[in-house]
C-alpha cells in the first residue's frame, strides 16, 4: 500500500473528534471505510474466523462512535486508539478474560510528573515516521515485533515456535524498542 | 516517589498488544498506575500496534456491514469524559482494587507460616494472581521457581539478594533464581504475586504449606 491511499493521521485525528463533538456520520463513514476493513485484516491474523472478525469489526467501529467523547490526539493518533479498541474487544471477546490496565481518574493513580519526564504530546508525524521505523528493522527484529502482537501467546511459547533461546527474542525486542524509541524522540 | 525496578520490554509490550493473560496484565495494569515511565513506554508501544494496524492489507468487509452499524448508533450509549475522581484515597490502586472488595485494610487473609499470610485473587489462563503479606522482619523462605514469578509490592519492602523492593517495584524471577525475601522491619510488606507455575520450597515444611494453601 503506498503513502497516497492512506489518510494522513492528521486528517483520522479530526474525523474522530467530529464524531465526538457533532456526532458526524459523514466523518464516521469515512472512519468506517478506513478502519473497519483493517480491524477485521488484524482479527483474521489473530485467528478469529471470517464471520467472527467481521462482526467484532463492527463492534468496533460502533464502540469508536460511543467512546469518541474519550479520544484525546494529545495522547494517541486515531489509529492507535481504534487499536486499543480492538485489542481489548478480541481479549473480551475470544479469550473471554479480562484485561486489566490502569485508570487514569482513579484516586490512587500517580500522575505523570510535571513536565513528563519522558511522555511528550503525541505529533501527527510520529505516526508517519514510527510506521517508517518498523520497516527498516532488521527481519528478525520484525517477526518478533509481529508475533508479539499476532501470535496470543507468551514470548517463552514465541521463541519456542521459533527454535530460539528466549533470550535471543528478548534482546532482538529490546534492540527494536530502542530503534523506536529513537525514533519517538523520547529519553530511553 | 516513583520505581525503581520495572517490568521488562516483553512484560511491557505483552500487556500493550493484549497477548498477556489476564493474571500478567493485572500486575503490569497496577504497575503502570504507579509508575510514569512505564506508562510512556506503553504509549509508545500502543502507537506500534496503531502503525501496525495502518499497514495491515485491508480485508474485504461485508456489503451491509457499514448498513448495520449505522442502523445501531441511534441506540448506543455515549460514554462522556469521566472527571478524576478525588477525595477517599486508597493503598491499592486500579485495576488491582477492582478484585478486591475495598482497599488493602479489608482484605481476609489466611495464615500460611509465621507472620505470613495471603490471599488468593484468581487462577487465569496461564497464571495466577493472590496477595501476600509479610510482618515486618519477616520472610516467605527459601524459593525457586519451576515458571516465572512476578511480585509487585503494594506497601512496606522486602530485600533479598537481587535489591531492595518499595511500592511500585516490580521484581522479575525466573527459574535461576534462588531467593529468601525478608520483609523490612517497620511496617507489613504486601505484594502482589503473579506465578506460572508453584514454588518450590526448599524446606519441606514450608513446601507442605504451599501446598496445601495453593502457594
Amino acid at each position: 500500500m503506498t503513502q497516497a491511499e492512506t489518510p494522513e493521521p492528521a486528517r483520522l485525528n479530526a474525523l474522530v473528534v467530529a464524531v465526538a463533538q457533532a456526532r458526524d456520520r459523514g466523518a464516521f463513514e469515512a472512519l468506517f471505510t478506513h478502519f473497519a476493513p483493517r480491524i477485521k485484516a488484524y482479527l483474521l491474523k489473530l485467528g478469529a474466523g471470517a464471520a467472527l472478525a467481521d462482526d467484532l469489526a463492527q463492534d468496533a467501529m460502533v464502540t469508536l462512535w460511543r467512546k469518541a467523547a474519550l479520544f484525546d490526539p494529545s495522547k494517541a493518533s486515531a489509529a492507535t486508539w481504534i487499536f486499543t479498541i480492538a485489542r481489548n474487544l478480541r481479549i473480551d471477546a475470544i479469550r473471554r478474560e479480562r484485561r486489566p490496565d490502569f485508570d487514569p481518574d482513579d484516586p490512587a493513580f500517580v500522575p505523570d510528573a510535571d513536565p513528563p519526564a519522558d511522555a511528550r504530546l503525541m505529533r501527527e508525524d510520529d505516526e508517519v515516521k514510527l510506521r517508517a521505523a518498523l520497516k527498516e528493522l532488521s527481519p528478525e527484529q520484525a517477526q518478533v515485533v509481529q508475533m508479539s502482537f499476532f501470535a496470543d501467546k507468551p514470548h517463552s511459547q514465541i521463541a519456542e515456535e521459533l527454535g530460539l533461546p528466549l533470550g535471543t527474542v528478548k534482546s532482538r525486542l529490546r534492540l527494536a524498542m530502542a530503534r523506536i524509541r529513537t525514533t519517538m524522540g523520547g529519553a530511553s | 516517589m516513583t520505581a525503581t525496578h520495572h517490568p521488562s520490554d516483553e512484560l511491557l509490550l505483552a500487556h500493550a498488544s493484549g497477548g498477556a493473560g489476564e493474571a500478567v496484565s493485572l500486575i503490569v495494569g497496577t504497575h503502570l498506575a504507579l509508575c510514569p515511565e512505564c506508562r510512556a513506554k506503553i504509549a509508545r508501544m500502543e502507537a506500534m500496534g496503531g502503525a501496525i494496524l495502518v499497514d495491515l492489507a485491508p480485508a474485504a468487509i461485508s456489503d451491509h456491514a457499514l448498513q448495520s452499524v449505522l442502523a445501531r448508533l441511534d441506540a448506543a450509549t455515549l460514554e462522556p469524559p469521566v472527571p478524576r475522581r478525588d477525595g477517599k484515597s486508597f493503598t491499592a490502586p486500579e485495576p488491582l482494587r477492582s478484585y478486591l472488595s475495598g482497599d488493602l485494610d479489608a482484605v481476609r487473609w489466611r495464615p500460611v507460616g509465621p507472620g505470613i499470610s495471603y490471599r488468593s485473587l484468581f487462577r487465569g489462563r496461564d497464571a495466577s494472581a493472590k496477595l501476600i503479606r509479610s510482618r515486618p522482619g519477616r520472610g516467605v523462605g527459601t524459593h525457586t521457581h519451576r515458571g516465572e514469578e512476578l511480585t509487585l509490592v503494594l506497601t512496606g519492602g522486602f530485600t533479598d539478594a537481587t535489591g531492595h523492593y518499595t511500592r511500585g517495584d516490580l521484581q522479575i524471577a525466573d527459574g535461576a533464581l534462588e531467593h529468601r525475601p525478608l520483609a523490612d522491619p517497620g511496617e507489613d510488606c504486601i505484594v502482589l504475586a503473579v506465578c506460572d507455575a508453584p514454588l518450590k520450597f526448599r524446606s519441606a515444611a514450608v513446601g507442605l504449606l504451599g501446598k496445601l494453601f495453593g502457594f
